[in-house]
Parts: C-alpha cells; structure tokens; sequence
C-alpha cells in the first residue's frame, strides 16, 4: 500500500476584489489533484512559478487545510486526525527547504536546533539527548564539535546538512524535499543529492520532491507529476515521462532546458507566452492559449487524466496512441 | 556556434582587454581579493561567458568594467581594462558616466525587480539613456525611440505598455524591459549578470533566445556571467571557469566542454545530473572553496582536487596552453 495517497485534492484561496466591492474571486491554487506516493519512494512534483507546488506542499505538511479532497498517510485522513494523531503525523512527516539561510534560526546554537524537536515530544533529554545530537551530525557528515557552534559559522552546504539533520531527529517515515540544493553551488548540489540518496536508502525514507531542475528530477525520482495552474497535466514513471512525454506542456519544459552541451539548441520558440494568471486562468484547457498543438476542444473543455502507458497518464485532448 | 564569429575575430584586436586586475575590498573583517589577477578578451560578435560559483569573482569582475564597485571598501589595485584600446581605469568618472556607461557598455543584472524603479513608468526608464546621453530631440523622439527598443525586445504592443508601471508586468516581461534599456543606446558591450536565474524555464528559453538574437544582429559583444552551465553552453562561443578570485581555464566553447583541462571545469561537468542519463550517484565534489580572506598560497582549488600534488600547495599554478585556443592554471599541464 502506498505511504501517501492525495485524492482530489482542492485548494482555493480567497482574494478580494476590487475596492468597495463585496466580490471575492478564488485563486484555485491546486485544483483536483490525485496522486500515490509508494513507501520508500520519491515522487518527484514539477511546475513553473504559479504551478500550485507551493501550497501542494503545504497541505501535505498540514499547514493549509484543503477546500476540499483528502490527504491519507498511511491509510488515514489527515482530516479526521485528532491532537494526538497530528502530533504523531508531524513526527512522521518532516521537511527540508530551499534556503539554509533563513530556516536555520541565527540565535541558536546547532545543538538547540537539532535537539529542540527531540524536546517537543519528549523523547529524549541530558546525555541521551546529547548523543542522539552527535549521531545526527555523523549522519549528515559533520563533525560532533558542530554542535557548540551557530548557523552563521557553516557555509551553505553544511548549514542544508544542518537542515536535513533537523528533518532527521525525529526518525521520520516521509520527508518533502522543498528545491532542497537550488540555493547551493553547483560544486556543492551533488554532495547534498547523494547525501539525501544515502538517508533513504539507510533509514527508509519516502520523498517528496519539489524542483524545477528537470535533470536533477530525472536523476534523483521514482515518479513525477507535471503541475500547470494548479493542474496535474503528467504524471508516471520518471523514465516514461522523460522518454516519452505526452502532454505539450511537458514536452516544451523539457525541450527548454539548457543543456550542458554547446551541439545541443534549445527549442525556444516551441511555446509562446507566458503563464497565465492564476486570478484569471484560461477557460477549458489552462494551457491551451500557449500550446502549440490547440485545438477548438481545449478552449472550451478541461481534459481529464486518462491512462497512456502501464502507468503514465495524462491530461490532454490529443489523441494518444500507445506505443 | 559559429565558426566564422571566432576566426575572423582572434587578428583583430579585441573590443574589450582585461588584464592583470586586481579588485580588493577592503572590509573591517579585512582585505577580501575578489579579484587576483584576471585576463580576459572579448572581441566584437563575441559572446565569452564567466562561469563560477557564489565568490569566484564573477560580478566582481563585471562591477569593475562598469566601474560600479561597491563603496566604500571596493577598488581595483591593479590592471588595466581597455575597451577598443582605451583604459577605463584611467578615466574621468564625468567621462566614464558620459561616455561610457550606458552608452558603449551596458549590464543586466539578475534581478530584474530591484533594476527597475517602482514609481516610474516603464516610458521614462526605457527613455531615461537616450534623455541622459542626449540621443534624442524631444520627448515625442524619447518615446518614439522607446518603443522601437521595448519592440526590439519582443514587448507586446508596447506603444499601450509605455505607461505602465513595473509592478503590472510579469517577471518575464520586467527582464526584457531592463535589457531593453541596455541596449537602448546600441553598446559595443553587454554584460549580463545571469540573467535568466530568476526566470521560470520556459520563460528563460525566450531571453536566452532574445539575447543571443540582439548579440548576432547588432554584432555586439557579450559577457554572460553564470552559474549555470547549460546556460552558458546555449549562448557562449568561448567560456572562462572563475575559481576563488582567478580564471582558471578558458577556452572555446566546444573543446571547453568535450575536454576540459583544469581538474575543476571537468570535476563540475562530471557532478552535474544531465537529461537523459540516469546515474545511481552523482559524482561530487569534495570540500568547499576556500576563504577570500585567507586564500591559500598555492592553487586554491588543490585541497578540492583528486590530483593535488605537493607543488600545487607551494605556488599558485602557471597559466599554460592545454590545446590551440584554450588554456588553464594547472600544474598538472606543466609536468
């Protein structure tokens, strides 16, 4: 059974209209949007600004409520958790963000922040405690005098190092990787990757991904998920996808990428334009307006996700052949 | 890219001749070398790009040919820049201000929010260079010229976006207005500071095609500063690899990527997770760079390097040619 299973997941938020005018428009910023994360795996979710990853994330997380849909962990509704239940969910659920710069709090000391969520549910304390903090340091790769010292004293890398140690105190069964190597230098995002491919591997973890580096989502997912306003428009197998992408959306990301290779063009002119917003979205299909294969269908109809592969589906009106 | 850009260009003399600068800031936590000694050419319908990591010097390198290092503490304590054989280093700022900036040399910069100013509309930015270096006759020439540039860049009608403010337009549109404004006064020179970085990629697919169209038609030169390597492999005929303060390889783009010479451009290369290649694990990197405060004497890449020698801790690695056209600082090339 899969670890996470989201089911039409709906999130809107409330924006005022114009001034002196009662009107609320809603952005829908995720928008009916299922997937299954399998116990052990990463699930990779990719988008441009605006795409929804944001708050995706956030639900998950349970720092929005949805409007509607449902998140199960493990089998239960994170909707229908009591206190209990959410205290035990926010130990089985930990994050790790883009910036190490400003979730790190500067005024303590590493062996408060890595201790501080053993503290808040009681777990451990004194020497026990003290230990526990070394291990996670080894863990991560820094050494055990990192603990007397503050976050300003370690670069970038060391300080994600930090940031993953934090994720890590509480023995948590499912981790949201949000950009977590875009702020760092490039010389540095291949020790942070393979640091995070050892922690699965050794404690089991499942992943969520958020990126917009697309070779980096080939190299390091199971599974992806395209996201357009708010839509899933892809999702499959991350082989699949990035051999065979189907949906046109998929398929200009891909193609936009620069490549470290001077014989490789890129396909700028492949799409046009740029997001719509998400107060205003485009009627039928969001992408229709800058997709190079529209149809008179995509104006006025939202394509649902069918099956197009063993496992791959997508959410567009071309005709699919299976190959 | 092109072979013709290349060859006809190595007889001329270059647009641009960096060399031997050196640009130190002087902070109360002490003496930062930014810059310890960098050479660099970039011919006219060239495009070099500067690739390197948060302090290898890169935007240093930019600030001081605009000469728009950060006050106080920053100045350039040796060298010499020479745009079409003219020493920028030794002219007047009234000079400079006049006739340079803006006018024959130019910059983007990353963020295209902070280079706009939110209370003007988008007509007076794009037409402050050609009021300030007098290039127009009246404001309706101004906004004429305005208009022709923000088209130039591929703005949508830009005759109704001319009084717009800023904030009404997306993050896409913003970096084509600041590089509207950078070339509003036909430069000799661009430089752009990475450019693209804080742009989706689809959207970043259309400024990269954007700048390298203005960089052929107009046969400019270009600097792209970046970190990004496929970035600088899209749009770049030659590159130079900074590495704490110094160039550490340069070369053409194609030999600069197929067979790198400096342990640290292929240690880079080989880290990088690439379409279409799926590895168990990435290749990585050991260590970090080293201080700008307290550099090492010797090469400041050899703690990092999987060939580090007893030489390389002694003294800073020569330059040597690796190949026609490309070069790197490596005591590995001299032996």
């Amino acid at each position: 059974m899969s670890l996470v299973a989201v089911e039409h997941l709906t999130k809107h938020f409330a924006v005022r209209g114009p001034l002196l005018s009662r009107s609320r428009a809603a952005v829908r910023a995720v928008d009916d949007v299922s997937f299954e994360i399998e116990r052990g795996a990463t699930f990779a979710l990719v988008g441009e600004s605006g795409c929804g990853k944001t708050t995706l994330t956030r639900l998950m997380l349970g720092l929005e409520t949805p409007t509607s849909g449902s998140i199960r962990f493990d089998g239960r509704d994170l909707a229908t958790m009591n206190r209990r239940d959410w205290k035990g969910y926010r130990r089985q659920a930990q994050a790790v963000f883009q910036d190490p710069h400003s979730s790190l709090n500067p005024r303590l000391r590493i062996a408060t922040i890595l201790g501080e969520p053993i503290r808040a549910h009681g777990l451990l304390s004194g020497a026990a405690l003290e230990r526990r903090i070394a291990e996670l340091l080894d863990i991560v790769g820094l050494p055990a005098g990192a603990a007397r010292l503050y976050p300003h004293e370690f670069s970038g890398g060391q300080r994600q190092r930090i940031a993953i140690a934090r994720a890590l105190a509480l023995q948590p069964a499912f981790m949201v990787l949000d950009e977590p190597v875009s702020a760092l230098d490039v010389s540095i995002r291949a020790q942070i990757l393979n640091l995070l491919a050892d922690i699965q591997e050794r404690f089991g973890l499942t992943y969520l991904v958020i990126a917009h580096d697309l070779a980096l989502v080939e190299h390091f997912s199971d599974h992806v998920a395209v996201m357009y306003l708010g839509n899933l428009v892809e999702t499959g197998p991350t082989a699949e996808v990035f051999a065979r992408p189907r949906h046109p959306y998929t398929q200009a990301l891909l193609a936009a990428v620069p490549r470290p290779d001077p014989a490789h063009r890129v396909a700028a002119r492949l799409i046009q334009g740029e997001i719509a917003s998400a107060l205003a979205p485009p009627s039928g299909c969001k992408f229709h307006p800058r997709c190079p294969q529209v149809m008179p269908v995509c104006q006025t109809q939202t394509p649902l996700l069918r099956a197009t592969g063993a496992q791959q589906r997508v959410a567009c009106h071309l005709p699919q052949s299976e190959t | 890219m092109t072979d013709t850009a290349i060859d006809t260009a190595t007889d001329r003399t270059p647009l641009l001749a960096v060399e031997g600068l050196k640009t130190y800031l002087y902070l109360r936590r002490g003496v930062v070398k930014a810059i310890d000694g960098v050479d660099l050419h970039v011919h006219a319908g060239e495009s070099l790009g500067i690739i390197g990591e948060s302090g290898s010097g890169k935007t240093m390198t930019s600030l001081s040919i605009m000469r728009l290092l950060p006050q106080p503490g920053g100045r350039i304590v040796a060298g010499s820049i020479r745009l079409n054989g003219v020493d920028l280093l030794q002219l007047s700022e009234r000079d400079m201000a006049a006739n340079y900036r803006g006018r024959q040399i130019s910059m983007i910069s990353q963020d295209p929010l902070a280079s706009l100013n939110p209370v003007f509309t988008i007509g007076d930015q794009v037409g402050a260079p050609f009021r300030y270096h007098g290039l127009a006759k009246d404001e309706a020439d101004i906004r004429r010229s305005a208009i022709d540039v923000l088209r130039r860049l591929r703005i949508p009608s830009p005759e109704r976006r001319l009084d717009d403010y800023p904030h009404q337009f997306s993050g896409g549109m913003r970096q084509r207005v600041v590089a509207a404004m950078a070339i509003a006064c036909s430069p000799r020179l661009l430089i752009a500071d990475e450019p693209t970085s804080a742009l989706d990629v689809t959207i970043q697919a259309q400024m990269l095609d954007l700048l390298r169209e203005i960089q052929h038609s107009a046969g400019l030169g270009l600097i792209l500063i970046t970190h990004d390597l496929g970035v600088a492999a899209s749009v770049c005929h030659r590159i130079a690899v900074m590495y704490s303060g110094r160039i550490v390889e340069t070369g053409d783009v194609r030999e600069i990527y197929a067979r790198p010479a400096h342990p640290y451009t292929q240690a880079l290369l080989q880290s990088l997770p690439r379409l279409g290649e799926k590895k168990r694990r990435l290749y990585s990197i050991a260590g970090q760079p080293p201080s700008l405060l307290d550099r090492p004497r010797g090469c400041a890449f050899a703690a990092r390097c999987a060939h580090r020698m007893p030489i390389c801790d002694e003294s800073p690695p020569p330059t040597v040619q690796a190949a026609p056209g490309q070069s790197a600082a490596c005591w590995l090339l001299k032996s």
